[in-house]
């Protein structure tokens, strides 16, 4: 060749794992889901010890009335920076990390569905959190609390970079968490082994699959509402500023809309990692299995509207007081449903006391007890006296340690065989579990009553009033528990792994896909799959005399969808509440307007004649892949370039209209009108640009010679997707912004 | 008028409505005779004559936005979900009526049942004028059974699969949901009409003394009805689906859902 490489020989070469494991940092480069996993769960870890330091620190500070350990802003810099590490950069990776190695053990996979997605997924946790750490370097870290209330966390009271950090870190991670879901609906839909149908789904992957429609739908709202923090702080806008017309009520409305679904986000996968265990240490296939996955589904569902319940003291009214209440308390019964569930399973179980056993039993107990004082925040009355309480702390640690950690530390000892080859060491398991048990009963049973009696949550010190020290002191002393719980977690992760009882294929006796091969498994997963017929294939060919009935039809062959289809629904499902979120925030203060420039300076008749180059060029594109689909080359490119050249004539007469308001000396900060018209027109030219840039590289693509693959042609229709969804926002936008102000 | 007197008196015995009723059962005999349902159907019926001539109607008919919304969420949503239980399972859509089974077309009514007449001006009319009033209810009662027709459908083979049926219901819930949103969070009336009745019965002291209902909140409560009550409908349809799928490759035989 002369000098420049082809297309084809480019990929092969950044493509081929094979000819990049000679790399030394192959784990670094790595795009197998089982390393990425590993990657996944051990930066938790890292993290997880960072958090627990910042939570000691705070204790030590709490032990003692009228201490002088800490100053009040260092613990509301180690509160916030505690909050945010452990959501974001422990729980979140670690689920996703467990999700990572066994879905697709479980469906029969090869690997995820977009290998390079799911590294871009992890390697956006440690940036996330770099950044997020980084603060500390750079003038102090956020001390907003993890929530960031406005306006305590606008520019006027929060002037140090500490909460643009924070913000910047989170929309990494969160664009990170997004693309995990996103490949987890890809490969659990498009990828199943034969056999594996939707309804022999193991409980594992069920339940992480219907969780990743809630990353979907939640995260992208707080990825808006994060965008307009940044835009108020960094752009001088007015989104969630009371007194140039913004509404801090409308941030903890974006937050809580997305904070409420992650408590289920992380919630989830813990009953998904239980929901396996507890069959297989119960002898017994799970008691009700229709019921667990169907009341996943509707906690997912409610999940998403009671969101109102953290805001009860906010003073929403009566109203929504109420419905939020009853909405609330609704979830509680597919809760419900799967406690019972469990406990069922175990009855008449031949049980065996190992430790994932063991943290399964404290979950349930655990979590029974973080569901009843969550039952009663959502009664308005109750929820009035002890919000932001340490009765409020003691409930969601129950539901964030109690549960959550437990079920995490049961899977990590119970997955670890299949991961390293060899067992944990069950001895020391024990320990880490009774300490664990010890000291997080100790610290927060206590703090219920600390709450009760009226201590404040996010106090740096507290007076000496009767029984608070005492109370202080024992939740103190329990941390030193935990602490020593996790070192000896991590001391039996590093010695089981060099010199642990080597496992076997299959160390539990268990049922599902994940057993079936190798400890750990060969690159590919599997040499052969066994048949498949019911939801514990293991179970049959182990007792080929009973084995359990079949599940649907036997011969369930199915056409599974093309995954990029799939994988750029599930994407534009997420831009569609990034968007909607936006049209939202921009029609709340659209009805209460205020002084200055508003929709009557923008020039309809224009933008219509560009919004019509705009939906043409759709119809450009679905003739272009017509002719693709004819194989006729030239004319799909030529419809392609038509398509390119009617979006950037969209994208001119946008920014002319933006040139035009600058000139009249309307912009961003001008006043909430222009905030939220530039907010929203902005991310929409922002995302025909990026349309613009991947239709550019088809071009270019086809244009090279590349046009005959059939990988060509999937991947050439998944950017058509995303191209017409791109139109359809633009017609509600126009629908908003433009023309509503005219039917007045 | 007190709060008693009024759930005594404030019935209304419209006739049209319940000379309609009776025509209607006549009408599903002489069509179905033996084979219908005849429960679902009568439910249907007593659902409808509630709406229209309980006390809830009186408030609906200008004075509280939220009765209007309770009437309407019973129209769009309960009757025509219990009038397509009713039919016969033998029953299918005449060859020319096939178009409106398009799932895109069912759920288009269904949620521009929603949207399309909480656009303020067609709210105000339909408030105040008989005729569109009467417009709206029958628009109501057919787009609610093309909504319905995807999921409830009398045969199997004519319902969505159980997966894409929860696709079309969640996605519906959201639609709902986002205008629900909307006329709870709205500062201004979307349905001016209910911000000052005329008050014929002399209830409005009542109203808004008695029962604390401003014209504010009397909109918060109506949207937020058809964002919370409206959506655990759709949820539990969402359930049934659920129960439908694992239920089996076995024919149906019973299925059960509101």
């Amino acid at each position: 060749m002369n000098g420049t490489t082809t297309i084809a020989e480019f990929r092969d070469a950044v493509l081929d794992p094979a000819k990049r494991a000679h790399y030394r940092l192959a784990w670094l480069s790595t795009v197998d889901h089982k390393r990425i996993a590993v990657l996944y769960m051990l930066t938790a870890l890292v993290f997880f010890i960072i958090g627990g330091v910042e939570a000691l620190f705070m204790r030590l500070q709490l032990a003692v009335p009228n201490n002088h350990f800490l100053q009040p802003d260092t613990f509301n810099q180690l509160f916030t920076m505690h909050g945010t590490t452990m959501i974001f950069l422990v729980v979140m990776p670690v689920v996703f990390g467990l999700a990572n190695y066994v879905l697709p053990l479980q469906i029969g996979a090869r690997d995820m569905a977009f290998p390079r997605l799911n590294a871009f997924g992890f390697w956006c946790v440690p940036f996330g959190g770099i950044l997020l750490h980084f603060s500390v370097l750079a003038g102090g870290a956020p001390a907003v609390g993890w929530f960031s209330y406005a306006p305590l966390s606008e520019t006027p009271y929060s002037s140090s970079p500490g909460v643009d950090y924070w913000a910047v870190a989170l929309f990494v991670l969160g664009i990170g968490s997004i693309s995990f879901a996103i490949n987890t609906i890809a490969t659990v839909i498009s990828l199943r082994g034969p056999g594996m149908t939707m309804r022999r789904l193991p409980l594992f992957t069920w339940i992480n699959f219907v969780n990743a429609f809630i990353i979907i739908f939640a995260l992208p709202v707080l990825n808006a509402g994060l965008a307009m923090i940044l835009i108020d702080r960094l752009l001088q806008g007015h989104f969630f500023l009371p007194f140039r017309g913004g509404s801090p009520v409308l941030w903890q409305h974006v937050f809580w809309a997305f904070g409420h679904p992650e408590v289920y986000i992380m919630a989830l996968p813990a009953f998904a990692m239980v929901s396996e265990i507890i069959p297989v240490f119960s002898r017994k296939p799970i008691f009700g299995y229709e019921f667990v996955a169907a009341s996943s589904v509707a906690i997912a569902v409610l999940s998403l509207g009671v969101w109102g319940h953290h805001m009860f003291t906010v003073g929403m009214g009566r109203p929504l007081d109420v419905f939020f209440a009853i909405s609330s308390m609704l979830i509680a019964i597919p809760t419900g449903v799967k406690v019972l569930n469990w406990t069922a399973t175990m009855l008449g179980g031949r049980i065996r006391f190992d430790v994932p056993m063991l943290c399964c039993i404290a979950f349930l107990i655990q979590f029974l007890v973080a569901g009843l004082t969550g039952i009663s925040h959502a009664s308005v009355a109750l929820d009035w006296q002890t919000k932001n309480s340490y009765f409020l702390v003691a409930h969601f640690h129950f539901v964030a340690v109690g549960a959550i950690v437990f079920a995490v530390l049961g899977a990590i000892q119970y997955w670890f065989p299949k991961m390293t080859g060899r067992m944990m060491s069950e001895s020391l398991g024990r320990w880490t579990f009774w300490l664990m048990v010890i000291g997080f009963n100790m610290t927060f049973v206590i703090q219920h009553f600390l709450g009760l009696l009226g201590m404040p949550r996010r106090v740096f010190t507290y007076p000496d009033l009767p029984n608070w020290g005492w109370m202080n002191m024992l939740s103190t002393a329990g941390v030193f528990f935990m602490s020593a719980s996790a070192l000896i977690l991590v001391w039996n992760l590093a010695t089981s792994f060099f010199r642990g009882k080597i496992a076997g294929d299959n160390p539990w006796d268990a049922w599902t896909l994940e057993w079936a091969t190798t400890s750990p498994p060969p690159h590919e997963n599997f040499i052969a799959l066994p048949p498949i017929r019911s939801r514990r294939p293991l179970w049959d060919i182990a007792n080929p005399d009973r084995p359990d009935p079949v599940v649907g039809e036997v011969s369930a062959a199915v056409a599974l969808p093309d995954h990029n289809k799939v994988g750029i629904l599930s994407f534009i499902l997420s831009e569609t509440g990034f968007f909607g979120a936006l049209i939202l925030a921009y029609l709340y203060f659209y009805a209460r307007p205020g002084a200055g420039p508003g929709p009557k300076e923008l020039d309809v008749p224009r933008t219509l004649v560009f919004s019509v180059c705009l939906f043409a060029s759709s119809f450009t594109f679905w003739r272009s892949e017509m002719a693709l689909h004819k194989q006729k080359r030239g004319s799909t490119l030529g419809w392609l370039a038509l398509t390119i050249v009617l979006g950037a004539v969209f994208l001119g007469g946008q920014a002319n209209e933006y040139w035009k308001l600058f000139q009249s000396g309307v912009d961003l900060s001008t006043n909430m009108f222009s905030t939220t018209f530039f907010t929203l027109t902005g991310f929409h030219g922002l995302h025909v640009l990026l349309g613009l840039i991947t239709l550019l590289i088809f071009l270019w693509l086809g244009w090279e010679g590349d046009s005959v693959s059939s990988k060509f042609d999937s991947a050439f229709k998944a950017a058509g997707y995303y191209w017409h969804f791109v139109d359809v926002v633009w017609v509600f936008v126009l629908l908003t912004v433009y023309i509503l102000p005219l039917v007045r | 008028m007190t709060t008693y007197q009024f759930f005594t008196t404030a019935w209304t015995w419209n006739s049209i409505v319940l000379i309609l009723s009776a025509l209607a059962f006549v009408g599903y005999f002489l069509a179905f005779g033996q084979r219908g349902r005849l429960l679902y159907f009568a439910a249907a019926v007593v659902v409808f004559l509630l709406a229209f001539i309980s006390p809830f109607s009186a408030l609906a008919n200008g004075y509280l936005f939220s009765a209007h919304m309770v009437q309407h969420i019973l129209l769009v949503l309960i009757v025509p979900a219990l009038l397509l239980l009713s039919l016969p399972w033998s029953f299918s859509l005449r060859p020319s009526l096939t178009y409106f089974s398009h799932p895109l077309v069912g759920w288009v009514a269904g949620v521009g049942a929603m949207w399309l007449w909480h656009a303020p001006t067609l709210c105000n009319a339909a408030a105040t004028s008989r005729t569109v009033s009467a417009i709206q209810t029958t628009s109501l009662i057919l787009m609610g059974s093309m909504f319905w027709w995807q999921v409830l459908a009398p045969r199997e083979e004519q319902r969505l699969s159980p997966l894409a049926g929860i696709v079309y219901l969640f996605s519906a819930c959201t639609a709902c949901s986002v205008l629900g949103i909307i006329l709870t969070f709205a500062p201004v009336s979307i349905c001016p009409v209910y911000q000052h009745p005329v008050d014929r019965l002399g209830m409005l002291s009542t109203i808004r003394g008695d029962w604390g209902l401003t014209s504010n909140r009397d909109q918060q409560i109506g949207g937020l009805l058809m964002w919370v009550p409206m959506c655990a409908i759709y949820v539990t349809a969402i359930l049934a689906q659920l129960a439908r799928w694992h239920s089996g490759s076995a024919p149906q035989t019973e299925e059960s859902n509101a």
